[in-house]
């Protein structure tokens, strides 16, 4: 966002002078008329997108802090303003404090289970194996199906009496056969298996661009040293693509922060806070919106954007400061020190 | 040179222009279609807006056959039908109920949400509106669904008895002679159908409300018809006899008669539903509403009313305080906006005569609100629950709908809890309690 705007008046100034020069007209003049010229062709262009942004991102933020302040059952204006209680009610409420140690278990899992497993897919599909463009669609695949379809699958599929069950049982397994879902003790676990499955290829696809990026001549060198197949992977292919494991980490970050289809499809509305896997999304809908205690619900939206912000500028500034710091502006040559 | 500097911008302008356009003719399309309420007499053409939730089939068709005839007999009156989504229903209506487009003749449900609504002054006071012979016909017990501070508010269009759905197949199958009355009863037809190997009872754990609905038929009984009414007028849940219920439930449970993996059973999604395993003989018996005949038989597997299906009223439990003939269900109805022109009421009054209501009741597979009109109710399991409705010693409201979204949403999270092994029956009171402060 910020590089059109800020290369788009440089290239048309530029051009701008250019046509001055064979003009005979005065330069200043020009150059003003020239300079009005790009801000009403940059205020045409990003109009639009700026409006559209204004009206349905930033303005809704600021709405749902202000019906937080209210005991609002959304219905008419809200009246009843109330403070701060919203939010004394939501750090009160040990439901939300359990959602919100879903969310951190999902966000650490998620990173420690897919990362390893993406990086080691990407290399393993990176080789010249037979049929590996169709290993490659097919592990892409799951991203692509809908949350929905994939949570009523999934849902259906590890029912008490669905197809896992039954293949389990009729495999001479029956003792394994578990209520993958309801039960407390593994159905964080269920949870993280499916996302896992559902957003590998994701990640599988980043590490492979990011291995393919990585300039040949480095594994050559390497090679010619006498670098063993897993000191390259080690010394090269890793650090070079640290840039991209780490904005990679920063999506799952965020997507495990406002994780909220899965888990309301194949649990339901109430079920996840009983089975434990409620996440800080589904406890906004089920006290805001099921409850219809709107003021409430829209008080512990302004919760999770906090939190999220709050994450995602650290994360920024702690770790991905280092890929974008300069890299803008410099030229590409010099992004890798 | 100048214009082919300014060509670009002039495109530009155009092309945001027209996204400008497209973006408010997207936002301003529903205002056009609906009509400003409140301007109406008698000789102007008067166009109205109906929003219910019948999407398919009969009951869509017997809204737009009904709407024709009104039209017929109210020349100038049009009357625009929007079929909407039941679980889309409540939050369009929400959202344009504050604006100023709304819809003038709406779906209600009555009790705590209905409450809601008129505290926002966005519904019409129908008390004095309502056609003499309608009422009557109707008789008062009904309105208390729809009435908030002793005013009207909403015309019911059926009503929906909650108890036990069987299947007479099964229960032959197991040897059941007599449909329980008690508890030690159905205890042991549960035991019966254990042993044939059937599930005896399917419950869609999953939407919660279903199990939801176990305690609420144990508070019916287990309280008196006082302290339901107290708790629904104060939030007050600190009888005794609301720990009793749960206790009750949870000793019941304690028998293991609901289908195995009931956490993870819908209601009413599919074969695998608690609808649909009795549709298909999977499981014997299911605590439902008057709604579930209908339910069940788009999910037999040749799309028709279960033939074998009868119907019980919940069983008596000893030591409750409450009436053992009384009884729980909803209404649906309709209510016109706080603006709405004159001829919206007429509407109502058309929609609840005789012949409408058994249009409705036979299109719905339903119990009309009017009393006249359920002759024409010829589904056995029906004819039972209205059977036991004309003898009931008063008639409670869904617990959820009466107390509001607030603590019907807390129940459900509580009840589901203790079904799971993770809260204890006095949980479900202290969640009551705990939602006060959210709302």
């Amino acid at each position: 966002m910020s590089d059109s705007v800020t290369t788009l008046p440089q290239r048309s100034s530029r051009s701008g002078s250019g046509r001055g020069d064979a003009h005979k007209a005065s330069p200043r003049s020009d150059r003003a008329r020239a300079d009005w010229r790009k801000r009403f062709e940059i205020a045409i262009l990003s109009g639009p997108a700026i409006v559209m942004f204004l009206a349905f991102v930033i303005f809704p933020v600021f709405m749902a802090a202000y019906y937080g302040f209210f005991r609002w059952k959304g219905f008419g204006v809200p009246t009843n303003f109330i403070g701060f209680q919203n939010y004394v009610a939501i750090f009160n409420d040990p439901n939300f404090r359990e959602a919100l140690m879903h969310n951190g278990f999902i966000l650490v899992m998620s990173l420690v289970m897919q990362g390893p497993a993406a990086v080691a897919f990407a290399l393993l599909l990176n080789q010249n194996i037979r049929g590996r463009s169709l290993i490659r669609v097919l592990i892409f695949v799951p991203y692509v199906i809908s949350e929905v379809i994939v949570g009523t699958g999934w849902g259906l599929m590890l029912q008490y009496t669905g197809a896992v069950n039954d293949m389990l049982t009729n495999m001479g397994l029956g003792a394994f056969a578990h209520d993958w879902i309801a039960d407390p003790n593994i159905a964080i676990w269920t949870l993280m298996v499916i996302i896992s499955w559902k957003y590998i290829g994701f990640a599988v696809i980043l590490m492979l661009a990011g291995i393919q990026g990585i300039p040949e001549e480095l594994y050559e060198a390497a090679a010619i040293d006498g670098a063993s197949y897993w000191q390259i992977q080690r010394w090269i292919t890793l650090p070079l693509l640290g840039p991209t494991i780490r904005v990679w980490a920063f999506l799952s970050i965020i997507g495990s922060l406002q994780l909220f289809d899965l888990v309301y499809i194949i649990w339901g509305q109430y079920v996840a806070s009983t089975a434990g896997t409620s996440t800080m999304a589904t406890y906004m809908v089920r006290e805001g919106r099921l409850a219809g205690n709107y003021g409430f619900g829209n008080a512990v939206a302004v919760v999770i954007f906090v939190i999220s912000l709050a994450i995602a500028l650290t994360y920024q500034r702690l770790v991905l400061r280092r890929d974008t710091a300069g890299a803008l502006t410099e030229a590409p040559g010099k992004k890798q020190n | 040179m100048q214009w082919t500097v300014k060509g670009p911008a002039f495109i530009a302008l155009g092309a945001s222009a027209a996204l400008v356009l497209a973006a408010c003719s997207g936002g301003g399309a529903p205002s056009a279609s609906t009509s400003a309420p409140g301007a109406s007499s008698a000789a102007a053409p008067v166009a109205m807006t109906f929003w219910h939730n019948s999407t398919t089939g009969d009951g869509k068709k017997y809204w737009e056959d009904t709407v024709a005839a009104f039209q017929k007999e109210h020349p100038g009156v049009t009357i625009t039908i929007q079929a909407i989504q039941n679980e889309d229903m409540d939050g369009k209506l929400q959202t344009a109920l504050a604006s100023s487009d709304g819809p003038t003749i709406f779906m209600a449900r009555g009790g705590g949400k209905l409450a809601d609504v008129v505290a926002a002054d966005q519904v019409m006071d129908i008390t004095d509106k309502i056609a003499p012979d309608v009422k009557t016909a109707l008789g008062d017990g009904i309105f208390s669904a729809f009435t908030v501070d002793g005013k009207i508010y909403g015309m019911p269009s059926s009503v929906l008895p909650g108890g036990i759905y069987y299947s007479k197949d099964l229960f032959k199958q197991a040897g059941i002679d007599a449909t329980p009355t008690t508890f030690e009863e159905l205890s042991a037809a549960v035991t019966k159908l254990k042993a044939k190997n059937i599930a005896p009872i399917a419950l869609g754990g999953k939407d919660a409300w279903p199990a939801a609905h176990w305690y609420y038929f144990f508070a019916l009984r287990d309280c008196s018809q006082a302290t339901l009414d107290k708790a629904a007028a104060d939030k007050d849940f600190s009888d005794p006899c609301w720990l009793k219920a749960g206790e009750d439930l949870k000793a019941f449970t304690a028998t293991e008669p609901f289908n195995k993996g009931y956490l993870t059973t819908s209601a009413q999604q599919g074969a695998g539903s608690s609808a649909g395993m009795i549709a298909n003989h999977k499981a014997a018996m299911e605590l439902m509403g008057a709604w579930d005949p209908g339910v069940i038989a788009d999910l037999t597997p040749d799309k028709k009313a279960l033939p074998d299906l009868g119907w019980f009223p919940f069983p008596a439990v000893s030591g409750g305080a409450g009436d053992p003939t009384a009884m729980m269900g909803g209404s649906d109805g309709f209510a016109c906006a706080k603006n709405a022109p004159a001829e919206c009421v007429d509407f109502l009054n058309f929609a609840s005569s005789k012949a409408n209501q058994e249009g409705y009741a036979t299109a719905f597979k339903t119990l009309p609100a009017n009393r006249d009109a359920k002759d024409v109710v010829t589904d056995p399991a029906l004819k039972d629950v209205l059977a036991s409705y004309d003898k009931a010693a008063y008639v409670e409201l869904w617990l959820d709908t009466q107390y509001g979204q607030n603590v019907g949403n807390a129940l459900n999270g509580g009840v589901v809890n203790m079904f799971a092994g993770k809260g204890t029956p006095a949980d479900i009171v202290t969640a009551v309690k705990a939602a006060a402060a959210k709302g």
